[in-house]
């Protein structure tokens, strides 16, 4: 039996087919709030219950839980908020009323039930969900984009297979569910990433499947910041690496449509959580995961995961150690397994690899299968997209 | 699961059939349930005693039941310590999505389980047959 998704069940918000055709004719003569990147992101994973328990965005006493105990008012943890914000040019709909929820281009993804427009304190969500208030933080500055004013309540969200990036890999949470319980999987552990793969995560990844039942590879295809590598020649990374070398029946590749808010320690949480849903037992804490810059501490993400009651929290944090290839060891090790020297540790910085990348040289092998290298270089140099 | 008792107040016909329909969910969901229906309170000889009805309903509650009942009135009768009494009105439970809504919130509490499959199993099929079209079974 598959763990159990966080809060007890599977919600789900979303419609498609002959639904959403009639959701759409209805939805044409409603007042209409705009939706971010990000907002985006978020409405599509509480339609397909990624976001489960949340059926819409966070109203007043629930954003206010989540930012000071990192707690949803029900009781289950949750570590981010999950919001809307209002914003300049769009109608005041008020609580009670309901509005279609539309894209930048106008195109109209789902609706709300307004049940609460609130204002919200930016600098105190910054410094507490985010342990900063500096500008240099990507979160930061995207809470000084917002108005301060979020609007909650309850979606839906309208499923549009011919807009979706990555259609081929996108498989929502109960399907992912289907398939483990296919394949016969009881146990699953989640890798979350927005960078290609290399052989320190390679590692990782496959020590983990010592473990359990399968791997869900899971990197992130929703809204990353300037100078991450985009997703579509991170995807033929990884589609080379499976094939290459995975077992193609112990891996399952899908993407997961969340935008990255960099929160690092509660991003950690949050990324758990969902892949928790998505019905993976297991998720692999790496070092300053969703971190940036020098902002969090290397191992405060999986520090914060032993603040939580093991049973609230629902799925095993793996947590891991950087990994390189020892000379001497003559294979992949971390610092817990390795004894030797930094001199025999093969270890590049992620500047110093697209340096070289651009300069048309490829990294060691230890470091980088050579494919991955060839399909980095080639985007680096601008070829081959 | 912990024991708990329901107390839904409104007319009397309408509401036996919905404490039936949250007790054939929550069964179905592997919950621990007992309706109290009038009729149970009627050949106990109990019907219009409220006193005694709550004390029969905390009974089983305390066993670990879910246990469901219809009253006219408040019910002030204390069921214990480890038993938790929710009031409803039959209005708050009529139609499907707040019938919906009212089991959820007692799931979310951890008063009744989830229910036990993620998908129908109509869905299932046609999840099944997308897995194989994209590659992901044989």
């Amino acid at each position: 039996m598959l763990v159990a998704p966080h809060g007890g069940r599977l919600t789900d918000r979303q419609v498609e087919g002959e639904e959403a055709s009639r959701l759409l004719e209805e939805l044409r003569d409603l007042p209409r709030l705009t939706l971010n990147a990000r907002e985006r992101n978020d409405l599509e994973m509480i339609g397909n219950g990624a976001m489960s328990p949340l059926e819409g965005f966070l109203c007043g006493p629930d954003y206010r839980s989540v930012v000071d105990l990192m707690h949803l008012t029900s009781g289950p943890v949750w570590p981010l908020p999950v919001v809307l914000s209002a914003k300049d040019g769009d109608p005041s709909v008020p609580a009670g009323m309901r509005a279609a929820l539309v894209d930048e281009c106008g195109t109209i993804w789902g609706d709300i039930e307004v049940e609460d427009v609130f204002r919200a304190d930016l600098t105190d969500e910054a410094a507490k969900t985010l342990g900063t208030t500096d500008e240099t933080h990507p979160g930061v500055r995207y809470l000084g984009t917002l108005s301060g004013t979020y609007v909650g309540g309850r979606i839906r969200s309208i499923r549009r297979r011919e807009l979706e990036e990555f259609p081929q890999y996108r498989l929502d949470p109960k399907e992912t569910r289907v398939l483990f319980r296919a394949r016969g999987w009881k146990t699953v552990v989640a890798f979350q990433t927005r960078n290609p793969i290399h052989r320190a995560h390679e590692y990782i990844q496959k020590c983990a499947m010592e473990i359990v039942d399968g791997l869900l590879l899971h990197p992130l295809v929703g809204e990353t910041k300037e100078g991450d590598t985009p997703a579509d020649v991170r995807m033929r990374c990884y589609e080379v690496l499976l094939d290459g070398y995975y077992p193609s029946t112990r891996v399952v590749m899908s993407v997961f449509p969340a935008a990255m808010r960099y929160a690092g320690p509660r991003e950690a949480i949050f990324h758990a959580l969902l892949r928790k849903n998505y019905g993976c037992s297991h998720f692999i804490v790496g070092r300053d995961h969703a971190g940036v810059g020098s902002f969090y501490g290397t191992y405060d993400a999986q520090l914060l995961f032993d603040t939580f009651d093991p049973e609230e929290l629902g799925i095993v944090p793996l947590k891991f150690e950087n990994s390189f290839y020892c000379t001497r060891c003559g294979g992949m090790a971390t610092s817990k397994t390795c004894a030797h020297d930094a001199e025999h540790r093969v270890f590049l910085a992620g500047t110093k690899v697209r340096a070289m990348l651009r300069d048309g040289m490829l990294p060691p092998a230890e470091f980088t299968r050579p494919e991955i290298a060839r399909i980095l270089m080639d985007a680096e140099r601008g070829e081959g997209r | 699961m912990k024991g708990l008792v329901i107390w839904v107040r409104g007319a009397t016909g309408a509401r036996e059939a919905v404490l039936d329909e949250l007790g054939n969910e929550i069964m179905e969901r592997g919950g621990r349930v007992e309706v109290f229906h009038s009729e149970a309170a009627g050949s106990l000889g109990i019907e219009s005693d409220e006193r005694a009805k709550a004390a029969a309903c905390a009974m089983l509650a305390r066993h670990g039941v879910v246990v469901l009942a219809g009253s006219d009135g408040p019910c002030a009768a204390s069921g214990g310590e480890l038993i938790e009494i929710r009031e409803t009105d039959l209005t708050e439970l009529s139609g499907d999505l707040a019938h919906g809504s009212f089991i959820r919130r007692l799931e979310l509490a951890g008063l009744v389980p989830p229910p036990r499959h993620d998908v129908s199993p109509d869905e299932e099929k046609i999840i099944l047959e997308r897995l194989r079209d994209l590659g992901y079974l044989d």
